[in-house]
């Protein structure tokens, strides 16, 4: 007999059956519509976009106060500068069309272009250039971040809307390079910024759109992500052929590649040489090896000491030979650590100053070349009295101790971790004993100061113009005394070689100033000091399907394209027409079917449920 | 002094002693701010001396800690070295991301985590059982990172069959309008799935394991022999009467944990590019960014405190037999 009691219930189980069914089909349903709509407004190219990734996070965008890369690749894209570096690597007219100097070398002339307008429609004019180097020149705070730049000017004045003159107050040979985007000094709106000034420490310029005169404009920030850029159509080098560009920050470079094969980003920079490799299967994917504005090296502690000759630290004094240390040069291959610990994706190293600006780089004639040559080494090693001892280490002739010396490197750098058993190594086959110390980054620059090492990992890296990168090399960058830091590099000091920094620094001819640079590379390279181990590429990757001319440039014989500007790259990089891609319906499938499998599952539980009692 | 006068004084005593502790252990590290912010640019010896000053770091030790403590009593956090901004602005820039992620990944974990262990306590052995505790042990042993980039490489970048189906980093996808639109809301879901499914895999682990422990404790109590008695069904005797009173441990490490989410995830919002608290800490100690390290520091340890002091005061909600203690 049918229980009454069942009827109602049943009706009522099936009811919310029925329910959850309808429910979860029209759920499926939707977010199946939504998913094929979603592509479409994802991809809507009536306005192309460029998403490339950032290169640091990214904090302010007041071009007085800026330091992170990220901040400033921004900046340099979106306020103007008296001279740019072209795709040669050389000074070219921006804001200024041409310039001039007076006789006695202290006074430049700059003619200023006209008719250009800032993105309110205010005019572009010299006022605008000479307040914003005064503010630096003038202002503790403004001076933040480029304060060294404007150190050698005395007076900047603007006599007309087109006129823009500077003087120095020593000949500065490298005037050129004081503004440039990205790597100098922007010139920002006065009538915009003269009432931030007063609050300029904390001024973080992010009211969008700001108003400025470049290729772009930038339009919009979501903290800690990415900025938006949106294209200066009025720009007289030419618009982008990108309507929007999208910057966007990723913490770890694993990721960044993911969302470049998976199409989510167009255009990747910095990529480790596996990330490389396991790229290279990809045929949508164009690699893009640049050669390199930084090396690699291995300081060797010639001996710390203070501007005024004191010596202090626990350096080996072996060091301070400089036998020893061009010994040591010798017994280091560089080309297999190129081939070993970057996949040949770098340079050996030589010259001082890196291989991206062809016009400064220096390499040693072959007769004076230390390339690779063990048994050179154990003969200046024997000539500089440091006979072999019983354990396969030299004994150090004064102290008659072996000669082992301390080898610190980064602890947060993988490249150094993979060179360190070299290095150790080849010295121990000339007969120099290695104690590898790895330390953080913080660490070992708080350790160099201090002068307690024997053989520390360094590197650097170099704009445009050399003068920064050379002045760490010069006298005048030792400590005043034990305790300061100084900014040495590695306290190298040598008289012949400051005359000659001080002399480029006054040679206004390219020629001149060059080869005195060639000079002061050689003095460094004998002394070994710092020997370079290589110059890392660049290694950048650009999908092919979605923009093309992004890289400027012919590859070279290694096949390494020459040092690109992101300047550059951003404006020319062109859209390529292509079908929208089709992952983002499969995602909103895969969803549906789950939310459909989700409540057939939870209908089922609940119909279980209510006749548990029955079961029981 | 009542219960709660007593819990407030010891959580003030805790505070003052992270105060001292927070401040030592960071400034023990070794640093060169001025060095590491200015490294490879070129810089005088001027704007040097202008940033140590600006910095505060030729005061001595004692005068540093003064103001640190005068200033985070009038809730003044101090001021980031790198990003040149307050540290409070800075973390409340991060705290959404943040209790978004945690949020959602602790809800979640410890609705899964329970669940399990309630079913796999009340029938010890059985197979649900077995396999559950096998997955989540497996699962709490393997490093969060280590898994984070595995799901992102498969579903983010896609591996042989499977397509790309999430994004592979951020917390919206660039381009698109914000706001609380219901695009925007889903945009959002979808960038979190990943980075909240790395962190559910992880954890649920400890909820199952504790909630288990005490579904097998409560087993040998006698009432369950009277509710039997009485004639409710096992899910009911489960549901009614052992589940709540095995809910205490459990609602001790759910406050443990509440409490620490403000510190965000380090790992999963490094893998994910999640902008959150944790990646905050992390870039702090590039510099090392000591205000902005002392800053968190203290945020995310008073949160540790505070909610233990509500955990302490609804114990005695929970569980009579400490509000007649």
């Amino acid at each position: 007999m049918k229980n009454p009691k069942d009827a109602p219930a049943r009706t009522r189980r099936a009811a919310q059956f029925v329910t959850a069914a309808v429910l979860g089909l029209s759920l499926a349903g939707g977010l199946a519509v939504a998913g094929a709509a979603a592509p479409a407004s994802a991809a809507s190219t009536s306005s192309s976009t460029l998403r490339v990734e950032a290169d640091t996070a990214f904090s302010t965008f007041n071009p007085f106060l800026a330091y992170f890369n990220g901040d400033l690749n921004v900046i340099g894209n979106i306020y103007p500068a008296l001279t740019t570096i072209n795709e040669q690597g050389q000074p070219a007219p921006y804001l200024a069309t041409s310039w001039s100097v007076s006789a006695n070398k202290l006074t430049w002339t700059f003619k200023i272009r006209s008719g250009l307008k800032w993105s309110d429609g205010t005019p572009i004019t010299a006022q605008d250039a000479a307040w914003t180097f005064n503010l630096i020149m003038h202002n503790s705070t403004a001076a933040t971040a480029n304060g060294a730049l404007v150190a050698n000017f005395a007076s900047v004045t603007a006599p007309n809307a087109t006129t823009l003159v500077i003087t120095t107050k020593q000949p500065e040979a490298n005037m050129l390079y004081v503004s440039n985007p990205i790597t100098g000094i922007p010139i920002v709106p006065e009538h915009i910024w003269a009432k931030d000034v007063s609050n300029l420490g904390n001024f973080k310029n992010m009211t969008f759109p700001i108003v400025g005169y470049g290729p772009w404009i930038a339009t919009g920030y979501v903290p800690n992500q990415y900025a938006t850029l949106t294209a200066n159509k009025n720009f007289f080098m030419g618009a982008p052929k990108f309507h929007t560009l999208i910057i966007q920050y990723f913490t770890n470079g694993d990721a960044a590649v993911a969302a470049l094969r998976s199409g989510q980003i167009d255009e990747i920079d910095d990529l480790t040489a596996t990330q490389y490799e396991a790229l290279k299967s990809d045929k949508d994917i164009q690699l893009v090896p640049s050669v390199s504005n930084s090396w690699t090296a291995i300081e060797l502690n010639p001996g710390a000491q203070t501007q005024s000759g004191k010596h202090f630290g626990n350096g080996n004094p072996a060091l301070q030979n400089p036998l020893v240390r061009e010994a040591i040069e010798l017994a280091v291959n560089k080309q297999e650590l190129v081939s070993k610990v970057w996949d040949g994706l770098a340079v050996a190293g030589s010259g001082y100053l890196p291989p991206a600006y062809p016009q400064w780089q220096w390499t040693p004639p072959a007769s004076e070349s230390l390339s690779y040559d063990p048994a050179k080494a154990d003969q200046l090693l024997n000539e500089a009295g440091y006979k072999m001892g019983p354990n396969g280490v030299r004994i150090d002739p004064k102290t008659h101790q072996p000669l082992v010396l301390r080898l610190g490197i980064h602890s947060d750098e993988t490249s150094d971790a993979e060179m360190a058993p070299y290095l150790q190594e080849w010295l121990k086959a000339v007969g120099i004993g290695v104690d590898v110390q790895s330390m953080s980054f913080n660490e070992l620059n708080a350790e160099l100061p201090k002068g307690d090492w024997d053989i520390l990992s360094d590197a650097w890296s170099t704009g445009p113009d050399p003068t920064y990168l050379l002045s760490i090399q010069t006298c005048g960058d030792l400590p005043s005394n034990s305790q300061s830091a100084g900014n040495t590099d590695a306290f190298f000091c040598n008289p012949s070689y400051d005359k000659l920094f001080n002399q480029q620094a006054t040679e206004f001819s390219t020629s001149q100033r060059v080869a005195t640079v060639d000079q002061m590379q050689q003095i460094l390279y004998h002394n070994a000091v710092d020997v370079v181990l290589y110059y890392p590429d660049n290694l950048s990757a650009v999908r092919t399907d979605d923009a093309k001319n992004f890289f400027y440039g012919t590859p070279a014989a290694q096949g390494f394209y020459p040092q690109q500007n992101l300047f550059i790259n951003w404006s020319t990089a062109t859209p390529v027409a292509s079908a929208s891609d089709s992952s983002s319906a499969a995602l909103w499938v895969v969803l549906a079917i789950v939310v459909v499998a989700l409540l057939a599952g939870g209908g089922i539980l609940v119909r279980r449920r209510s006749t548990a009692a029955e079961r029981e | 002094m009542t219960y709660l006068g007593r819990k407030i004084a010891a959580a003030l005593v805790s505070f003052a002693l992270l105060l001292v502790v927070g401040f030592v252990i960071f400034s023990l590290m070794p640093s060169d701010p001025v060095a590491a912010l200015t490294r490879g640019r070129p810089t005088s010896a001027k704007q040097m001396a202008f940033l140590i000053k600006q910095l505060g770091l030729n005061q001595p030790v004692w005068e540093r800690f003064g103001h640190f403590v005068a200033n985070t009593l009038q809730g003044n956090l101090g001021y980031s070295w790198q990003f040149q901004a307050p540290v409070s602005t800075l973390i409340m820039q991060r705290l959404w991301p943040t209790l978004l992620l945690m949020g959602s990944s602790t809800i979640v974990s410890i609705a899964l985590g329970m669940w399990l262990g309630i079913r796999s306590g009340w029938r010890p052995g059985s197979l649900l059982d077995r396999t559950s505790t096998g997955t989540a042990i497996t699962l709490w042993s393997v490093p969060t990172f280590w898994l984070g980039i595995i799901l992102l490489v498969v579903f983010a970048s896609g591996l042989g069959p499977i397509p790309a189906i999430f994004p592979a980093g951020g917390m919206s996808t660039p381009g698109t309008a914000g706001g609380l639109t219901p695009a925007h809301i889903l945009d959002v879901a979808r960038h979190l799935v990943l980075p909240c499914l790395t962190l559910v895999l992880v954890i649920f682990a400890q909820y199952q394991m504790i909630m288990r422990s005490s579904m097998i404790d409560e087993q040998g109590n006698a009432y369950l022999l009277t509710a039997r008695a009485k004639g409710l069904r096992d899910d009911d005797v489960r549901r009614k009467h052992v589940v709540p009173n095995a809910l205490l441990p459990s609602v001790t490490l759910i406050f443990l944990q509440v409490g620490t989410m403000v510190s965000g995830a380090i790992t999963v919002e490094t893998v994910y590019s999640w902008p959150g608290l944790g990646y905050l800490t992390y870039q702090a100690l590039q510099i090392p960014d000591l205000p902005l390290l002392e800053g968190t520091f203290l945020v995310f340890s008073a949160s540790v405190i505070v909610f233990n002091l509500i955990a302490d005061v609804l114990y005695r909600y929970l569980d009579p037999r400490v509000r007649r203690s």
